[in-house]
């Protein structure tokens, strides 16, 4: 069934065909509003209030982009909003935050770590990066879009968007680079 | 030599990382509440455009019977327009009451007909 097919169905007020595009597009919509709001307890609320919304505006989509494009938009902007009522101070972060600017990392361990607890950690400090830079990662790296589709989604221009990914990997492998000498132990040579 | 391998497992790592599912998650049932959700929605609406044809319709009927009367048959309008002032709050309360009956048979009772065979399933 194209996306052309789906909305027609939707239209026509088939749960079947609306069930399918949830189906289909919760993981997505879960990324980008997990990766905003960071709170398990809001995050549910917000998915449903962004599939109410794409139900809701489903007859303005002109196929102009594909629809989970066009489904992401709206769950970056559902989360962003969410964040500005909340007041939450991220949207007015630093262009480098305080661990980059050499601050010193209280979160880094002083045992040994796993090859798990290495993965478990970049997690925790991608979790940690500022919005903007958390949400460019999870739709290049995780939703594989084009920088062109991440364009669409966040209203970001271009350049921007590779900045933001380029600053945000180098962060983290900063902060790997500064676990394997904490640790003076060549973690790196357990992922082979 | 030893520094260029430490960067690839790092990019490794790094790329392993950023291609994990995160830690969230939805309900189980996410997809069918959504689903309901829309169901009972789309219902409401549907039922909401469908009364308000109805009324419009009725409405319709009025105005062109009012018309006819007085452009076609030379009814006196004024003598109209003075029983409506004279008897506004019954004229009002009769309107009133009959869309309420036409919106609760045609919105409210099935809206809630529909809520009900939908939580059975």
């Amino acid at each position: 069934m194209t996306d052309a097919e789906l909305v027609q169905q939707i239209l026509n007020g088939n749960s079947n065909a609306f069930r399918f595009l949830v189906a289909k597009h919760q993981r997505l919509v879960l990324h980008v509003v997990g990766r905003i709001v960071q709170r398990q307890e809001d995050i549910e609320d917000i998915c449903q209030e962004v599939f109410m919304k794409v139900y809701s505006k489903i007859g303005k989509f002109r196929g102009e982009a594909k629809l989970s494009t066009w489904i992401a938009r709206i769950a970056y902007n559902t989360s962003i909003s969410h964040l500005r009522k909340e007041d939450r101070d991220e949207l007015s972060y630093d262009e480098r935050p305080a661990l980059v600017a050499g601050e010193t990392d209280e979160s880094t361990h002083r045992q040994p770590m796993e090859t798990d607890e290495v993965k478990k950690y970049l997690m925790l400090k991608i979790e940690e990066l500022p919005v903007q830079y958390r949400t460019v990662l999870t739709l290049f790296h995780l939703e594989e879009f084009s920088y062109r589709e991440i364009e669409e989604i966040t209203g970001m221009p271009e350049g921007t968007i590779k900045s933001y990914l380029s600053r945000a990997r180098k962060i983290l492998k900063e902060k790997l680079e500064k676990v394997a000498k904490i640790e003076k132990t060549n973690i790196f040579t357990e992922y082979a | 030599m030893l520094n260029e391998e430490k960067y690839t497992d790092a990019d490794k790592w790094l790329v392993d990382a950023l291609k994990s599912e995160p830690n969230f998650i939805l309900s189980e049932n996410f997809a069918d509440r959504m689903a309901e959700k829309m169901s009972r929605k789309f219902a409401w609406s549907q039922y909401l455009r469908e009364f308000a044809i109805y009324a419009g319709v009725i409405l319709g009927v009025v105005a062109v019977l009012a018309a006819v009367h007085i452009f076609l048959a030379g009814a006196d309008w004024k003598s109209w327009a003075k029983f409506v002032t004279e008897n506004l709050v019954i004229v009002i309360a009769t309107a009133s009451l009959l869309f309420f009956v036409l919106f609760t048979d045609r919105v409210l009772l099935r809206y809630f007909l529909h809520r009900s065979k939908i939580d059975s399933i």
